[in-house]
């Protein structure tokens, strides 16, 4: 059943208190995008939300919070906030070093005598052959460690302390869906889906971590591959979670879902 | 020195505060915190009821504007608009979790970037006259509409949570909590002085 608009607009007192269910705010939302009346209202109603923060009894904290609150403070600077850590993809590339070694060898030697001169050429084909194989190791280094990063990841999730699980139902453009995501605070997130339709060229889908008390979704990154049974890790930092949804998207993703959710799931 | 000058003149000092506090000044936070902690502190009491917790609540907020204000967009919303969020979040999460008396492993410290792309800039740049008038407003709700409000905002309670709380029907609360806040707003803009 759609909602018609005036039900929708009864929404937009419960919607800035953050009083909607996740299902229904992510429904609203997606009205609000569309509509410029819900929206104007939402912003005006917003400003006295904000208001309602002040609107309580004001009292003075305890004269020794200041100085346990500052020491606290000051002492977590190393733990930097991110929402979701992601791992790096390093992109394949020549040893920089070894670039810059043959081009200063070639510099400073290149002038000086015949000798000299057949000599750098020797080490330049040493160097050239280094470098192939360095990159080749270096290659497969990386792969192997990526693998086993990976593996390792999702380990440490699954066995955290505070792991817990939310499964994901399909939604109307793909019933058959189903999604499981595994999440620690202190570890990050595991994701996997099955029998996900193959996403239309040039689309693709996306994950997004919806905090709670939040109404905005966190991208938690894009989905690789045809959607049937692909795993997705969030290492490190994971954000608190309320709700795990995918999303469909244009290739390279959105900052903000715009697509058919076509999972969704809530703790 | 006008209202409306004051208020642009605590908007500069806030953020030029956060932007000491993001290249690692010290003596920054304890200026933010002798500048807003009364107020963070007040809605904390009022959500976790409980001094010891919030002043728990202070200590997180505190130390989350710490390891943020690299990321904090002055652009976005006013410091103290940004410090209420963090506090209603972190308030509201210590309730829910003493309210399903779930024991969980102590959270991590970091949490959901607290610059809602969801709330605008002027929607949190609300002045000191208008918080004021907004003051006096909620008196001059019906009582049905105060509590649905106060139930949502200050308890985190969902529209349906307090549809069954106060065991009224779900559209009845709605329109109760939006009457309310239309009615908060004419009040706060100024207009439909009576009550």
């Amino acid at each position: 059943m759609t909602p018609t608009h005036d039900e929708l607009r009864e929404l937009t007192g419960a919607y800035v208190l953050g009083a909607l269910p996740d299902a229904e705010r992510i429904a609203f939302e997606r009205h609000l995008a569309t509509c410029a009346d819900c929206s104007a209202e939402v912003r005006e109603l917003q400003a006295v939300a904000t208001g309602l923060a002040t609107a309580v009894p004001q009292v003075d904290p305890p004269a020794a919070l200041r100085g346990r609150v500052l020491a606290a403070a000051t002492a977590a600077r190393g733990g930097q906030a991110t929402v979701v850590d992601f791992p790096v993809r390093h992109t394949a590339g020549l040893p920089a070093w070894l670039a810059v070694a043959a081009s200063l060898a070639a510099v400073a030697l290149g002038s000086y005598t015949l000798t000299l001169r057949q000599r750098i050429d020797q080490l330049q084909v040493q160097l050239r052959d280094a470098n192939a194989r360095a990159e080749g190791v270096e290659r497969d280094l990386r792969v192997a460690r990526a693998s086993a990063d990976r593996a390792g990841q999702i380990a440490a999730i699954l066995e955290a302390p505070d792991v817990r699980r939310i499964d994901l139902a399909g939604q109307a453009s793909a019933p058959g869906a189903l999604g499981r995501a595994f999440w620690s605070a202190s570890r990050g997130l595991v994701f996997t889906a099955n029998n996900l339709p193959p996403p239309a060229p040039g689309r693709q889908y996306q994950l997004w971590v919806i905090p709670p008390d939040s109404k905005t979704p966190v991208s938690a990154g894009l989905l690789d591959g045809t959607g049937e049974a692909l795993t997705f890790v969030a290492p490190g930092t994971a954000p608190r979670v309320g709700a795990v949804a995918v999303s469909i998207e244009p290739a390279g993703g959105a900052p903000q879902p715009t697509g058919d959710i076509v999972l969704l799931g809530s703790l | 020195m006008t209202p409306a000058n004051r208020d642009e003149a605590n908007l500069a000092t806030d953020r030029a505060t956060v932007e000491r506090m993001a290249d690692g000044d010290t003596a920054a936070l304890a200026v933010l915190y002798d500048r807003h902690a009364r107020a963070v502190y007040s809605l904390a009491v009022r959500i976790v009821t409980d001094p010891g917790d919030a002043e728990d609540v202070v200590q997180e907020v505190f130390t989350q504007a710490w390891q943020q204000a690299g990321r904090y967009d002055a652009g976005r919303a006013p410091v103290a608009g940004w410090l209420m969020v963090m506090t209603r979040a972190r308030a509201l999460d210590r309730l829910r979790r003493r309210r399903a008396r779930v024991t969980l492993v102590e959270m991590n410290p970091s949490t959901p970037d607290p610059r809602d792309p969801a709330v605008t800039q002027e929607a949190l740049a609300i002045t000191a006259e208008e918080a004021g008038r907004l003051h006096g407003a909620l008196i001059g709700l019906s009582e049905g509409q105060r509590t649905a409000i106060e139930l949502a905002y200050y308890e985190g309670l969902s529209q349906s949570d307090i549809a069954a709380r106060l065991s009224e029907p779900l559209g009845t609360i709605k329109t109760r909590i939006r009457s309310g806040l239309l009615k908060l707003r004419a009040a706060m803009a100024g207009v439909g002085d009576t009550p």
